[in-house]
């Protein structure tokens, strides 16, 4: 739920915890569990969440990847026994959280019980942390006690990387990620900056965009343009720094650069190729190699990696920057392991980051695992990355782009595909971007 | 295949539900409403906007069977299609929002997207089939496909405007293979006639017979110059 568990749990892994799977979770029988702390003791349980039948699957993470996979698994192989983990009580959606920060929809629009997808779709839903792997055994060790699985699938998502905006102390991330959150990866982050926004009294308000393969491309450009809209309609003395990591506008540049000059002249500046080099949290100022910032309040999204979650189960890649594990970047599976697949922002493959990515995606690898369950092979293809961005509000007005991917024989590498841009904002734009929505929740949840 | 100056008849089932126990009546019959709808091309034109932010402005759909080839199919094909996504009665929970009548609008409308729609040129590469003619595999797909598909879709595919048959020429082979076996595994409702076809042949049989369809000619003049041409509507 919060960084301080995940950092908390990262340690324990780390240290005692990986010893300890070493030791009583490889089997060793000898071991004398009444010397165990009970709260040990209840990891190294069987989960009691259900009798299994049939072929396991465990889902580890109920995004927008292991929500359709979890549904899509169940509609290609009834025989499949899915359990979906997640240590979130409830699902928020990320996406059109923007619009949400400007009054253009409800908290409830975006909000989502996993125990209605669970229910609708015929899998079992567990609120659990995922603590390690054995895959010699097939158990997933949880804070409830293991599940074996037949098959693993991992779409644990992502987390902040601090160390890449200078921020290297355990202690000094976790103030930052609290006081200054950057928005995508828990839902507490959301109603913090929410409330941040309403209580903005007027000064400098500072967003950033990170570098590398964030998550959601185009959600920082679209985050300033709500802010500013609603800056504007409080008619504030308020200017939005927007530090962009990158040399320019990394998607719908010219429809997001139209907007900044046309619509929020006044309220936006925007500033290219600013690498952030670290953050004085009580003095309210962000470095960049250059410069430094003042701010009055700040949303600070860092760049992001895999989720510890993969280097937990000791199959990240280390020579990947973002700490995704080594897959087949067209069955997902682990290298070597047909029983482990890896999916969503946490995949090894450099797809865009977002929820439409990973749902079309997971409606792919289902069927990969339900054919493999029965001796067959599906065939490849294509995610698709559809992605609006409200400009504007009051009705909400909408850019949108599509795009598909295809893997290019000569350079050994994924590239872009069709793509199709409406780079201009309107009212059809907004409708849009709130039917897509709408679809991907029934389809995740009730459909 | 122009219906621009066409008039043509709009076929809606409206069935009447029963709460079990609320009604005496024992059935109540299906009521066959029967609109006609003179298509505006250009507000269709304008409605095909928002279906183009997915189905991307040419609507050839996608090889590996994503998304449909739309361009050139059929108009009450398509209207059946939409109106049965709006009711939920063909399962597509992520398109259905966008047909209902609070976000696209009335029968006008639908009446005059799908009459745009079948004014456009189809892709000349469509996704075809593993087995090339002169293969078995071709011939036998021939064989099943006359014997027990081409009453209705026609023995060059072409379909039936008049009676809802789908124009399956040109259509993206996987895309076929991808629905064929939907609706053998229960998970896509059809007409009870496509229905039975389907589970009277095997799957190895389904797919011969798509791979042959996957190769049938489409005429030139449906045909866009070549893969690299684009919608100058939406330029």
């Amino acid at each position: 739920m919060n960084r301080s568990r995940r950092l908390s749990r990262r340690r324990f892994l780390q240290s005692g915890g990986v010893v300890l799977a070493g030791s009583l979770l490889g089997g060793a029988k000898a071991a004398d569990p009444a010397g165990t702390p009970p709260a040990i003791q209840k990891i190294l349980r069987r989960a009691e969440a259900g009798a299994s039948s049939g072929t396991r699957v465990i889902v580890v993470g109920g995004g927008w990847s292991g929500l359709t996979m979890a549904k899509y698994l169940k509609r290609f192989n009834p025989a499949f026994d899915i359990t979906l983990i997640d240590r979130q009580q409830y699902f928020v959606s990320f996406p059109l959280s923007n619009p949400w920060l400007a009054d253009q929809l409800s908290l409830d629009f975006l909000s989502h019980s996993f125990f209605d997808a669970a229910n609708n779709h015929g899998y079992r839903f567990l609120q659990a942390d995922m603590l390690g792997l054995d895959r010699e055994s097939r158990r997933v060790y949880t804070d409830q006690g293991y599940l074996e699985y037949d098959y693993l699938v991992l779409a644990p998502g992502v987390e902040y990387d601090y160390t890449r905006i200078g921020i290297d102390d355990p202690a000094q991330q976790q103030r930052l990620f609290q006081h200054y959150p950057g928005g995508f990866v828990a839902g507490s982050e959301l109603l913090t900056i929410k409330r941040k926004v309403e209580s903005f009294n007027g000064g400098t308000f500072l967003l950033n965009v990170p570098n590398g393969d964030y998550r959601c491309s185009a959600a920082p450009y679209e985050r300033a343009c709500m802010i500013a809209a609603i800056f504007k309609r409080r008619r504030l003395r308020a200017k939005i720094l927007l530090l962009d990591m990158n040399p320019g506008i990394t998607i719908k540049a010219e429809g997001f650069q139209r907007a900044f000059d046309e619509l929020y002249g006044d309220y936006i500046e925007y500033l290219p190729s600013s690498e952030i080099s670290g953050v004085d949290i009580d003095g309210r100022r962000l470095e960049t190699t250059f410069d430094e910032y003042p701010f009055d309040d700040a949303v600070i999204y860092p760049p992001v990696r895999a989720s510890s979650l993969i280097e937990a189960a000791g199959i990240d890649n280390p020579k990947d920057p973002q700490k995704a594990p080594l897959t087949d970047p067209f069955r997902y599976h682990l290298i070597g392991d047909e029983r482990i697949y890896v999916t969503g922002d946490s995949r090894s493959q450099p797809f865009s980051k977002g929820g439409h990515t990973a749902h079309s995606e997971a409606q792919y690898v289902a069927e990969v695992i339900a054919a493999h369950a029965l001796g067959r092979e599906a065939v490849w293809r294509s995610p698709q990355t559809m992605c609006f961005s409200a400009v504007d509000i009051n009705p909400l007005e909408s850019m949108s782009i599509i795009t598909y991917y295809r893997f290019d024989e000569h350079s050994g590498q994924f590239a872009f595909d069709r793509t199709h841009l409406v780079d201009h904002w309107d009212p059809q734009g907004g409708q849009a971007s709130l039917a897509w929505a709408e679809g991907m929740f029934d389809d995740m949840f009730y459909g | 295949m122009t219906i621009a100056a066409a008039r043509w008849l709009l076929y809606c089932l409206c069935v009447a539900l029963l709460l079990g126990g609320l009604s005496p009546a024992a059935a109540v019959e299906p009521i066959r409403v029967v609109l006609e709808l003179n298509p505006d091309i250009e507000n269709g034109r304008r409605q095909f906007a928002i279906c183009a932010r997915c189905h991307l402005p040419e609507a050839w759909g996608t090889r590996d069977g994503s998304y449909p080839q739309l361009a050139g199919q059929h108009v009450n094909v398509l209207m059946k299609q939409l109106l049965d996504i709006r009711s939920g009665r063909r399962a597509n929970p992520t398109m259905r929002p966008f047909v209902q009548q609070r976000t696209i609008g009335g029968y006008q409308n639908l009446a005059d997207v799908v009459a745009y729609i079948s004014t456009l040129p189809m892709t000349p590469a469509p996704d075809q089939g593993p087995w090339e003619p002169e293969t078995a595999e071709f011939r036998e797909g021939a064989e099943i496909y006359t014997a027990r598909c081409a009453s209705c879709h026609g023995i060059d595919g072409g379909g039936d405007n008049a009676r809802g048959y789908p124009r399956l020429q040109g259509q993206h082979y996987r895309y076929m293979q991808r629905q064929a076996h939907l609706v053998r595994d229960g998970l896509r409702a059809v007409e009870p006639g496509m229905a039975a076809v389907l589970a009277a042949l095997t799957a190895a049989q389904v797919d011969k017979a798509l791979n042959y369809v996957s190769y049938l000619p489409i005429p030139a003049a449906d045909l866009a110059p070549d893969v690299d041409w684009r919608n100058p509507d939406f330029k």
